[in-house]
């Protein structure tokens, strides 16, 4: 463990700033580039490096949906639904993870933020057609003004199972890694279930806050969670996402993309070097 | 479809004043609380605003499941007010574990 100083808080406050930034220019939690950070630079272990940065997620998570309520961009039903299956997976991993060994959690991220690298580069071009207004909506379809056509459009949710299904699994991702898990979501949603990104990212923001919760309680408990330590990463991310979507509006998200993808890959082929 | 989707705008405008205030709340403790441990290490107020920041932390997005629920009943719309109770059940499993844990 690591003595806390006054230099130590500031430098894991300014790389809280630094994930929250890239990660609300990105539209994910940041922790992907937190949790390697915390535990390789500083010298943290994997599970402590990974519960605070899921506190920061949850953070975020407010911060982030509490900025985009009122526009529509949140399915409130679908994000519950999905909850079902995510806060299962963050309750199942939350309760197993203190019996992994870091290696295996190694292991596992460094495959995670592969498949990461690759669904961002693979996803460079990629712009988001919206289906027709449709007249006969179902429960969980929705309809929201989009800015790029000017009028109000509206959209079909398709294959639930498809969107429980991963939403488990970003649960249990989630909460063993120290990620948001919409890095899985969002791509899947967007893709395959007929939800335009803009929804899918924003109610992917609003449900990672209870997918975090369903675990962060009991790595709280473990004493996984340094106090002051998580109060300097949160109150950084909090100051970085407002920088990141300032700082948005003025850079070219593709090659951000290219270059977050090819920061994910270094990070990767680390881990996976350490752990064998 | 007038009706409940104006009570849908309703909810979320509800749960985003919900938001703002839990940050801001859990941000002001987290800040005082890590300014008076920087100063005092071994202060237990500095300790216990910090705690008090994080679980403020946490239980934002367990109110926001709360608020939907008792919103969910006021629409009657008990299918989904059902979901908000599945995952409800289901926070309230990690509540317990960690309980058990302390």
């Amino acid at each position: 463990m690591i003595t806390l100083t006054p230099a130590v808080v500031a430098v894991i406050m300014a790389s809280g700033a630094v994930a929250g930034c890239i990660g609300a220019l990105l539209g994910l939690g940041g922790g992907v580039f937190l949790v390697p950070f915390l535990n390789a630079w500083l010298g943290l272990d994997f599970k402590t490096a990974a519960a605070i940065s899921l506190v920061t997620v949850i953070a975020t998570s407010s911060a982030v949906s509490a900025g985009t309520t009122g526009r529509n961009l949140i399915n409130l039903r679908l994000g519950m639904l999905l909850e079902v299956a995510s806060a299962a997976g963050g309750v199942a991993a939350g309760i197993t993870v203190a019996r992994i060994s870091d290696i295996a959690l190694e292991r596992g991220f460094a495959g995670i933020t592969a498949l990461i690298a690759v669904l961002m580069l693979s996803r460079l071009e990629q712009r988001n057609v919206i289906s027709d207004a449709t007249d006969n909506p179902g429960p969980l379809d929705g309809r929201f003004y989009d800015d790029e056509s000017g009028c109000e459009v509206g959209y079909r949710v398709r294959r639930l199972p498809v969107a429980l299904g991963i939403s488990f699994v970003a649960g249990n991702v989630s909460a063993a890694f120290g990620i948001g898990g919409g890095i899985l979501k969002v791509p899947v949603l967007a893709s395959w279930c007929g939800v335009p990104m803009r929804v899918a990212a924003a109610t992917s923001s609003l449900m990672i806050g209870v997918t975090a919760v369903a675990s962060v309680p009991i790595q709280y408990a473990n004493g996984y969670i340094n106090p002051p330590l998580a109060a300097a990463a949160v109150l950084g991310v909090l100051i970085g996402s407002r920088g990141g979507l300032w700082f948005g509006a003025r850079a070219r998200a593709k090659w951000l993309k290219a270059l977050m993808a090819l920061v994910l890959i270094l990070v990767s082929v680390f881990y996976l070097r350490r752990s064998l | 479809m007038t009706r409940p989707e104006a009570s849908l705008n309703r909810l979320e405008r509800h749960l985003g004043r919900l938001l703002i205030i839990g940050v801001l709340t859990s941000a002001s403790l987290l800040t005082i609380g890590l300014g008076l441990w920087l100063s005092h290490p071994q202060s237990a107020a500095a300790m216990w605003l910090l705690n008090a920041g994080l679980v403020v932390l946490m239980a934002t997005p367990m109110m926001r499941v709360v608020v939907s629920f008792a919103e969910y009943v006021g629409m009657r719309q008990w299918f989904f007010a059902g979901v908000t109770v599945v995952v409800l059940v289901e926070l309230a499993v990690t509540v317990l574990f960690a309980l058990s844990r302390r």
